[in-house]
C-alpha cells in the first residue's frame, strides 16, 4: 500500500520541485503525495482526523506558522507522536537543528536539495 | 523621543568611569551603572534599559550568565559586551544567546560611540517605541555590520558621478581616512558602469553603507552587468575590494587602516570628476559591444555543468532568522511611496503569465528576453528599492540571466521548456502570495520568510532545467537525529 507523504511549504515552487524529485516514487505507487501551502490548514485537518500521513516533510519559515511549532503541535498529539517528520529548509543553524531534535524531528535536510539524496532519505525513513 | 536608557555594567570602577565619560558626551542617553551581573539584573527589572554595555569577568555573577537572564526576561534589550577576554567560543555563546556586539578592551571610544549611535538610531527610528532589533540586511556582500541608514545617489549623468566623487573624498577626509589607490579605479569602474546603464536607459544608483572600519559603495543597475575588457581590468585592479554580481558592483574602502599606497586626495579631486565629465561627453554616443555577462568569478572558470554556490550566495541562502521583523512593523516603517510601487506590481502578475505562456507557445529568444527583462527585470528593480530583500532580487536576476544563457536548450528541448514554464508559473504565484503576506494582509511574522527559499527554488530550477549539479561547501545529505 502506498505510503502517504505530505509536504508543507508556503512556496508552490518548492512543492513542485519536490514533486518532480519524487516523481518515480509517486508513479510507481510507492508513495502518494499530498501538499499543503498553509501549515495551519494541515494542522487543522490532522486534529480533525480528516488527514493522516506516514511521513511529513516540513519547511521552517512560513508566514502563518513556523514549521518547528507545527512539528511540536503534531508531536504532542498521541495519534502522530511516532510518525516521522523531516525538515526541508534553508535554515542550517545548529540552534535551529537542536530545537528540531528536541521536538523529535527525524531528520534535517537543507535546500536547495539534491533530488537523489532526497529520494534516498525518504526511502530510508519509510523503509521502502 | 525620550532619552535611551543605557546601563554600564563593570566591576572595576575605573572602567565604569571611562565608559561613562565616553557615553556622556553623546546626546540622547540616560546612563546608570551596575557593579556585577546580579546588580545588572536588578537594575533591568526596575529601569528597563534599552542598551547595556556589559563586562564579562565579574564577581557574584559574570556577564554571560547575566546576559542570559536579561535576554530571557527582556529579549529586546540590546547587549553590547565589552571585555578584555579574547575567546571565540565565548563570543559564539554570547551570539547564541542574542548579544548584539562583542567589543574587545582596551576600550576604543570611537567604536563604542559608533555602536551606540548605530543601535540608538535604529531604536529612535521607531519613533520612540522600544522595539526589537531587526536583522537589517546589508546590501553590500562584504559586511552586515553597517549603520542602519544608507546614503543614496541617483546617477543619471556625469553630474551625478561628480556629486558622488566629491562625497567620497570629503567622507574619507571626515573619517580621517587616507584615500587609497582604490578610489581612482573605483570611480573609473563606476563611471564605465554608469555609461552602460545610461546607454540602456537603466536606473543607476549608488548606495553607500558604512561600518566602523570601512565604507561600502554599491552601484546598482536594472539589468545584469556586462563586463567589457576595461571594466575587467579595473575590477582586477581592485582585487578583493570589489565584488561584481549580476546587476551590482560593490567596492569597499578601508577607513584609515589602509595598507595600500595612498593617493593624495587633492589629486583625485582635481582630476576625477572634471576629466570624467569631459570623457563622458566625448564618449557617450559610442556603442561598446558587450563581451560577457558577469557571473560570480567562480562560475566563469568552473565547469559549466556545475552550479557553484559562492560565499555570497551561501550567505543569502543561510541567513539567520533569529531576529524577526513583522510585516506590520515593516510596512509602517517604509511608508507610502514604496508601498505604491509594490502595489503596482499587481499588474505584472498577468504579464508574468502572459509572457511565460507566449514562451511556451512560441519558444524563441525574443520571448525569453521579453520575460527575463520585461517581467523579471521590473520585479528586480522594484524589490531592490526595498533594500530588505536582496536574496529575492538576486534570485530573480539570476533566473533571468540563466534563461538567457540557456536559451538554446530551453527553446530546443520541449521537456525542459515545459518544466521551466510550470516552475516559473509557481514562482510567480509565490511572489503574489509574498506581496499579500507582507504588504496587503501584513500577517507574516517575519518579512524574510520567503527570501532564502525562493533563492533556493531558483537554483533548483537551474538544476532541473540546466542539468546542473549544485555544488556547495556544505554537506547536503539529510542529517538524522
Amino acid at each position: 500500500m502506498a505510503k502517504r507523504v505530505i509536504i508543507v511549504d508556503d512556496s508552490r515552487a518548492v512543492i513542485a520541485t519536490a514533486e518532480l524529485a519524487l516523481e518515480t516514487l509517486i508513479e510507481s505507487g510507492v508513495i502518494e503525495f499530498k501538499s499543503y501551502l498553509n501549515p495551519l490548514e494541515l494542522l487543522g485537518a490532522l486534529q480533525a482526523g480528516s488527514e493522516n500521513f506516514d511521513m511529513l516533510i516540513s519547511d521552517v519559515n512560513m508566514p502563518e506558522m513556523n514549521g518547528l511549532d507545527l512539528a511540536r503541535a503534531i508531536k504532542s498529539d498521541e495519534r502522530y507522536k511516532t510518525k516521522p517528520i523531516i525538515v526541508l529548509t534553508t535554515e542550517s543553524s545548529e540552534s535551529m537543528k537542536m530545537s528540531g531534535k528536541e521536538i523529535g524531528v527525524t531528520g534535517w535536510m537543507v535546500k536547495p536539495f539534491n533530488d537523489e539524496k532526497l529520494v534516498k532519505s525518504i526511502k530510508m525513513v519509510l523503509g521502502v | 523621543m525620550e532619552d535611551l536608557r543605557l546601563l554600564i555594567v563593570d566591576d572595576v570602577e575605573d572602567n565604569r568611569l571611562v565608559l561613562n565619560a565616553i557615553c556622556r558626551k553623546m546626546e540622547g542617553f540616560e546612563i546608570k551603572e551596575a557593579v556585577d551581573g546580579i546588580d545588572a539584573i536588578a537594575v533591568c527589572e526596575a529601569w528597563h534599559p534599552h542598551i547595556i554595555l556589559m563586562d564579562v569577568m565579574m564577581p557574584n555573577m559574570d556577564g554571560f550568565e547575566a546576559s542570559k537572564v536579561i535576554k530571557a526576561r527582556f529579549p529586546e534589550t540590546i547587549i553590547i559586551v565589552v571585555t578584555a577576554v579574547i575567546d571565540p567560543q565565548m563570543e559564539a555563546h554570547m551570539a547564541a544567546i542574542g548579544v548584539s556586539a562583542y567589543l574587545h578592551k582596551p576600550i576604543n571610544k570611537e567604536l563604542i560611540r559608533f555602536k551606540l549611535q548605530n543601535f540608538g538610531a535604529f531604536l529612535r527610528s521607531k519613533d520612540g517605541i522600544h522595539t526589537k532589533l531587526s536583522a537589517k540586511e546589508a546590501l553590500n556582500p562584504f559586511s552586515s555590520d553597517v549603520r542602519h541608514f544608507k546614503t543614496i545617489f541617483d546617477i543619471s549623468d556625469a553630474e551625478g558621478m561628480m556629486d558622488f566623487g566629491v562625497w567620497v573624498l570629503s567622507r574619507c577626509e571626515e573619517r580621517k581616512s587616507r584615500s587609497s589607490s582604490k578610489v581612482d579605479p573605483m570611480i573609473e569602474l563606476f563611471y564605465e558602469l554608469m555609461r552602460q546603464g545610461t546607454r540602456n536607459e537603466e536606473h543607476v544608483s549608488i548606495i553607500i553603507e558604512e561600518s566602523f572600519e570601512e565604507i561600502f559603495m554599491t552601484m546598482k543597475l536594472d539589468k545584469p552587468i556586462v563586463l567589457n575588457p576595461k571594466m575587467q581590468e579595473l575590477a582586477d585592479d581592485l582585487q578583493s575590494h570589489c565584488i561584481i554580481r549580476q546587476n551590482f558592483a560593490c567596492v569597499r574602502l578601508n577607513n584609515g587602516r589602509d595598507d595600500l599606497n595612498p593617493t593624495p586626495s587633492v589629486d583625485v579631486i582635481e582630476k576625477a570628476p572634471s576629466s570624467k565629465k569631459e570623457e563622458l561627453e566625448k564618449k557617450l554616443p559610442e556603442v561598446v559591444e558587450p563581451t560577457a555577462v558577469v557571473l560570480p568569478l567562480s562560475e566563469i572558470v568552473a565547469d559549466k555543468e556545475v552550479r557553484t554556490i559562492d560565499q555570497n550566495e551561501q550567505g543569502m541562502l543561510r541567513q539567520s532568522f533569529i531576529d524577526k521583523t513583522s510585516a506590520v512593523d515593516y510596512v509602517q516603517e517604509i511608508g507610502g511611496d514604496v508601498l505604491d510601487e509594490i502595489r503596482d506590481l499587481e499588474s505584472l502578475d498577468e504579464e508574468w503569465i502572459e509572457k511565460i505562456h507566449a514562451l511556451e507557445e512560441e519558444p524563441n529568444i525574443e520571448n525569453i528576453r521579453s520575460f527575463a527583462d520585461g517581467v523579471l527585470g521590473v520585479y528586480v528593480r522594484a524589490i531592490n528599492n526595498l533594500f530588505e530583500f536582496t536574496a529575492l532580487a538576486y534570485a530573480l536576476s539570476s533566473l533571468g540571466t540563466f534563461m538567457k544563457e540557456h536559451a538554446d536548450a530551453i527553446i530546443n528541448d520541449p521537456k525542459k521548456l515545459k518544466m521551466l514554464v510550470m516552475l516559473t508559473e509557481h514562482l510567480g504565484s509565490d511572489l503574489t502570495s509574498w506581496r499579500e503576506h507582507i504588504f496587503s494582509l501584513q500577517d507574516a511574522a517575519d518579512i524574510h520568510y520567503l527570501d532564502s527559499s525562493f533563492f533556493s527554488s531558483c537554483m533548483q530550477i537551474e538544476q532541473i532545467v540546466g542539468n546542473k549539479e549544485i555544488e556547495t561547501d556544505e554537506d547536503n545529505d539529510m542529517e538524522f537525529f
